[in-house]
Protein backbone atom coordinates (compact mmCIF):
# COMPACT_ATOMS: atom_id res chain seq x y z
CA UNK A 1 0.00 0.00 0.00
CA UNK A 2 1.31 3.50 -0.79
CA UNK A 3 2.10 6.24 1.86
CA UNK A 4 0.62 9.33 0.85
CA UNK A 5 1.61 11.51 3.79
CA UNK A 6 4.39 12.73 1.47
CA UNK A 7 2.08 13.63 -1.07
CA UNK A 8 -0.17 15.15 0.77
CA UNK A 9 2.75 17.50 2.41
CA UNK A 10 3.88 18.29 -0.70
CA UNK A 11 0.80 19.64 -2.48
CA UNK A 12 0.60 21.60 0.97
CA UNK A 13 4.42 23.25 0.53
CA UNK A 14 3.92 24.16 -3.05
CA UNK A 15 0.14 25.56 -2.89
CA UNK A 16 1.91 27.35 0.08
CA UNK A 17 4.62 29.20 -1.61
CA UNK A 18 2.79 29.68 -4.56
CA UNK A 19 0.63 31.43 -2.68
CA UNK A 20 3.07 33.44 -1.11
CA UNK A 21 4.07 34.87 -3.99
CA UNK A 22 1.13 35.02 -5.72
CA UNK A 23 -1.49 35.45 -3.24
CA UNK A 24 0.86 38.21 -1.13
CA UNK A 25 1.41 40.52 -4.48
CA UNK A 26 -2.29 40.09 -4.73
CA UNK A 27 -3.10 41.15 -1.04
CA UNK A 28 -0.02 44.01 -0.87
CA UNK A 29 -1.37 45.33 -4.08
CA UNK A 30 -4.84 45.78 -2.35
CA UNK A 31 -4.76 46.68 0.73
CA UNK A 32 -4.35 50.55 1.36
CA UNK A 33 -3.00 49.72 4.47
CA UNK A 34 -0.61 46.12 5.20
CA UNK A 35 -0.99 45.83 8.72
CA UNK A 36 -4.21 44.37 8.58
CA UNK A 37 -3.81 41.62 6.50
CA UNK A 38 -0.31 40.90 8.87
CA UNK A 39 -2.23 40.73 11.63
CA UNK A 40 -4.74 38.17 10.02
CA UNK A 41 -2.19 35.91 8.86
CA UNK A 42 -0.03 36.21 12.00
CA UNK A 43 -3.51 35.10 13.51
CA UNK A 44 -4.43 32.37 10.93
CA UNK A 45 -0.81 30.92 11.52
CA UNK A 46 -0.67 30.90 15.08
CA UNK A 47 -4.52 29.01 14.69
CA UNK A 48 -3.07 26.59 12.20
CA UNK A 49 0.56 25.94 14.43
CA UNK A 50 -1.87 25.29 17.82
CA UNK A 51 -4.09 23.06 15.75
CA UNK A 52 -1.06 20.99 14.36
CA UNK A 53 -0.17 20.15 18.20
CA UNK A 54 -3.86 18.20 18.46
CA UNK A 55 -3.66 16.83 15.15
CA UNK A 56 -4.97 13.36 14.91
CA UNK A 57 -2.10 11.98 12.66
CA UNK A 58 1.15 13.15 11.21
CA UNK A 59 -0.16 14.10 7.88
CA UNK A 60 -2.75 16.54 9.33
CA UNK A 61 -0.56 17.93 12.17
CA UNK A 62 2.48 18.73 8.77
CA UNK A 63 0.09 20.17 6.77
CA UNK A 64 -1.28 22.90 9.46
CA UNK A 65 2.21 23.75 10.36
CA UNK A 66 3.52 24.01 6.78
CA UNK A 67 0.62 26.03 6.03
CA UNK A 68 0.33 27.95 9.49
CA UNK A 69 4.05 28.51 9.37
CA UNK A 70 3.79 29.73 5.61
CA UNK A 71 1.10 32.28 6.55
CA UNK A 72 3.79 33.72 8.89
CA UNK A 73 6.45 33.91 6.62
CA UNK A 74 3.48 35.80 3.99
CA UNK A 75 3.25 38.34 6.95
CA UNK A 76 6.76 38.96 6.01
CA UNK A 77 7.03 38.86 2.81
CA UNK A 78 4.34 41.65 2.68
CA UNK A 79 6.63 44.03 4.02
CA UNK A 80 9.49 42.98 1.88
CA UNK A 81 7.04 43.34 -1.05
CA UNK A 82 6.42 47.01 -0.36
CA UNK A 83 9.88 47.93 -0.01
CA UNK A 84 9.80 46.63 -3.68
CA UNK A 85 6.99 48.06 -5.01
CA UNK A 86 8.63 51.31 -3.15
CA UNK A 87 12.01 50.68 -5.22
CA UNK A 88 10.21 50.12 -8.58
CA UNK A 89 10.95 46.41 -7.82
CA UNK A 90 7.55 45.09 -8.53
CA UNK A 91 4.54 46.82 -10.46
CA UNK A 92 2.51 49.37 -8.19
CA UNK A 93 -1.06 49.69 -8.34
CA UNK A 94 -2.07 53.33 -9.33
CA UNK A 95 -5.21 52.94 -7.74
CA UNK A 96 -3.90 52.08 -4.29
CA UNK A 97 -3.38 55.75 -2.14
CA UNK A 98 0.27 53.94 -0.78
CA UNK A 99 0.83 52.88 -4.09
CA UNK A 100 0.12 56.08 -5.80
CA UNK A 101 2.19 58.38 -2.94
CA UNK A 102 5.42 55.69 -4.32
CA UNK A 103 4.83 57.23 -7.81
CA UNK A 104 4.42 60.33 -6.83
CA UNK A 105 7.91 59.92 -5.04
CA UNK A 106 9.44 58.65 -8.24
CA UNK A 107 10.53 55.60 -7.73
CA UNK A 108 8.07 53.03 -7.92
CA UNK A 109 6.74 52.03 -11.65
CA UNK A 110 4.00 50.72 -13.45
CA UNK A 111 5.89 47.82 -15.01
CA UNK A 112 7.28 44.35 -13.57
CA UNK A 113 10.48 44.71 -14.77
CA UNK A 114 10.86 40.88 -14.26
CA UNK A 115 8.43 40.27 -17.00
CA UNK A 116 10.83 39.25 -19.75
CA UNK A 117 12.33 36.88 -20.76
CA UNK A 118 16.37 36.05 -19.64
CA UNK A 119 18.92 36.43 -22.50
CA UNK A 120 20.88 33.31 -23.46
CA UNK A 121 23.37 32.12 -20.94
CA UNK A 122 25.48 30.19 -23.05
CA UNK A 123 26.71 33.44 -24.67
CA UNK A 124 30.30 35.20 -22.97
CA UNK A 125 29.52 38.08 -21.47
CA UNK A 126 32.31 39.06 -20.41
CA UNK A 127 35.13 41.46 -22.67
CA UNK A 128 37.43 39.41 -23.71
CA UNK A 129 41.51 40.16 -22.12
CA UNK A 130 43.09 38.95 -25.28
CA UNK A 131 41.05 40.15 -27.74
CA UNK A 132 43.18 39.36 -31.39
CA UNK A 133 42.92 42.90 -33.48
CA UNK A 134 40.68 43.28 -36.17
CA UNK A 135 41.90 42.85 -39.72
CA UNK A 136 40.47 44.70 -42.13
CA UNK B 1 -0.05 16.53 22.00
CA UNK B 2 1.39 16.40 18.09
CA UNK B 3 4.73 17.37 18.17
CA UNK B 4 5.66 15.85 14.63
CA UNK B 5 3.38 18.44 12.81
CA UNK B 6 4.76 21.54 13.80
CA UNK B 7 8.68 19.41 13.49
CA UNK B 8 7.66 19.39 9.77
CA UNK B 9 6.59 22.77 9.51
CA UNK B 10 9.61 23.79 10.68
CA UNK B 11 11.43 21.77 8.58
CA UNK B 12 9.45 23.20 5.78
CA UNK B 13 10.91 26.31 6.52
CA UNK B 14 14.70 25.37 6.67
CA UNK B 15 13.95 23.62 3.50
CA UNK B 16 12.64 26.86 1.65
CA UNK B 17 15.75 28.97 2.86
CA UNK B 18 17.65 26.04 1.20
CA UNK B 19 15.74 26.48 -1.68
CA UNK B 20 16.54 30.40 -2.08
CA UNK B 21 20.83 29.44 -1.63
CA UNK B 22 20.71 26.54 -4.23
CA UNK B 23 18.31 28.64 -6.74
CA UNK B 24 21.03 32.02 -6.64
CA UNK B 25 24.09 29.05 -6.66
CA UNK B 26 22.52 26.66 -9.22
CA UNK B 27 21.75 29.94 -11.98
CA UNK B 28 24.65 31.46 -11.26
CA UNK B 29 26.96 28.69 -12.04
CA UNK B 30 24.85 26.55 -14.18
CA UNK B 31 22.55 29.17 -15.80
CA UNK B 32 18.37 28.77 -15.74
CA UNK B 33 18.07 26.39 -18.82
CA UNK B 34 18.80 23.69 -16.19
CA UNK B 35 15.48 24.13 -14.84
CA UNK B 36 14.24 20.92 -15.31
CA UNK B 37 16.61 18.72 -13.70
CA UNK B 38 15.16 20.48 -10.60
CA UNK B 39 11.90 19.95 -11.40
CA UNK B 40 12.33 16.14 -12.46
CA UNK B 41 14.69 15.74 -9.15
CA UNK B 42 11.67 17.19 -6.93
CA UNK B 43 8.75 15.14 -8.78
CA UNK B 44 11.08 11.51 -8.03
CA UNK B 45 11.45 12.62 -4.41
CA UNK B 46 7.68 12.78 -4.07
CA UNK B 47 7.15 9.53 -5.93
CA UNK B 48 9.77 7.81 -3.44
CA UNK B 49 7.61 9.20 -0.32
CA UNK B 50 4.67 7.47 -1.75
CA UNK B 51 6.98 3.97 -1.07
CA UNK B 52 8.47 4.87 2.27
CA UNK B 53 6.08 3.39 5.07
CA UNK B 54 6.96 5.69 8.02
CA UNK B 55 4.56 8.76 7.31
CA UNK B 56 7.00 11.00 9.56
CA UNK B 57 9.58 10.10 6.57
CA UNK B 58 7.64 10.48 3.99
CA UNK B 59 6.22 13.68 4.66
CA UNK B 60 9.60 14.68 4.88
CA UNK B 61 10.56 13.78 1.74
CA UNK B 62 7.28 15.38 -0.05
CA UNK B 63 7.84 18.71 1.30
CA UNK B 64 11.71 18.19 0.14
CA UNK B 65 10.67 17.51 -3.37
CA UNK B 66 8.04 20.40 -3.50
CA UNK B 67 11.10 22.74 -2.71
CA UNK B 68 12.60 21.36 -5.30
CA UNK B 69 9.76 21.71 -7.74
CA UNK B 70 9.57 25.45 -6.58
CA UNK B 71 13.04 26.03 -7.01
CA UNK B 72 13.11 24.99 -10.54
CA UNK B 73 10.06 27.60 -11.55
CA UNK B 74 12.42 30.17 -9.94
CA UNK B 75 15.67 29.66 -11.94
CA UNK B 76 14.21 32.24 -14.75
CA UNK B 77 13.52 34.77 -12.29
CA UNK B 78 16.67 34.39 -11.10
CA UNK B 79 18.05 34.81 -14.09
CA UNK B 80 16.46 38.00 -14.97
CA UNK B 81 17.28 39.55 -11.35
CA UNK B 82 21.18 38.64 -12.16
CA UNK B 83 20.55 41.44 -15.63
CA UNK B 84 18.84 43.66 -13.63
CA UNK B 85 21.85 44.08 -11.41
CA UNK B 86 19.90 42.70 -8.35
CA UNK B 87 22.20 39.97 -7.81
CA UNK B 88 25.95 38.49 -8.94
CA UNK B 89 25.51 38.12 -12.44
CA UNK B 90 28.04 35.50 -13.80
CA UNK B 91 30.05 36.82 -17.08
CA UNK B 92 31.02 33.55 -18.03
CA UNK B 93 29.23 31.02 -20.31
CA UNK B 94 27.34 28.22 -18.90
CA UNK B 95 27.49 24.81 -19.83
CA UNK B 96 24.34 23.24 -21.92
CA UNK B 97 22.14 20.94 -20.20
CA UNK B 98 21.63 17.30 -21.56
CA UNK B 99 18.78 18.03 -24.44
CA UNK B 100 19.11 21.58 -24.41
CA UNK B 101 17.62 22.40 -27.41
CA UNK B 102 14.67 20.35 -26.27
CA UNK B 103 14.35 22.53 -22.84
CA UNK B 104 14.47 25.36 -25.19
CA UNK B 105 11.15 24.70 -26.96
CA UNK B 106 9.40 24.36 -23.44
CA UNK B 107 8.65 27.89 -21.62
CA UNK B 108 10.28 27.72 -18.65
CA UNK B 109 7.67 28.16 -15.64
CA UNK B 110 7.57 30.32 -12.91
CA UNK B 111 5.56 31.55 -10.26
Amino acid sequence: MLQTSGLWLALATFLSIWWGHVGVRWLEAKSVDIRPPMVALIIAGLILNVAALFAPNVTIGGVCSVVGIALWWDAFELVRQDRRVRHGHAPANPSNPRHARYLAEGKATLHDPLDREPSDPMVDTQPSAHREPEVA
Amino acid sequence: MMWEGLAIGLFSLGIIGFGFFWVIRMEYYLGYLWWPYPMLFGIGIVVLSLFVMDSGWSALLGVTGASFIWGATELKEQAVRAELGWFRRNPHPKPLPPFAALIRKIKAPHL
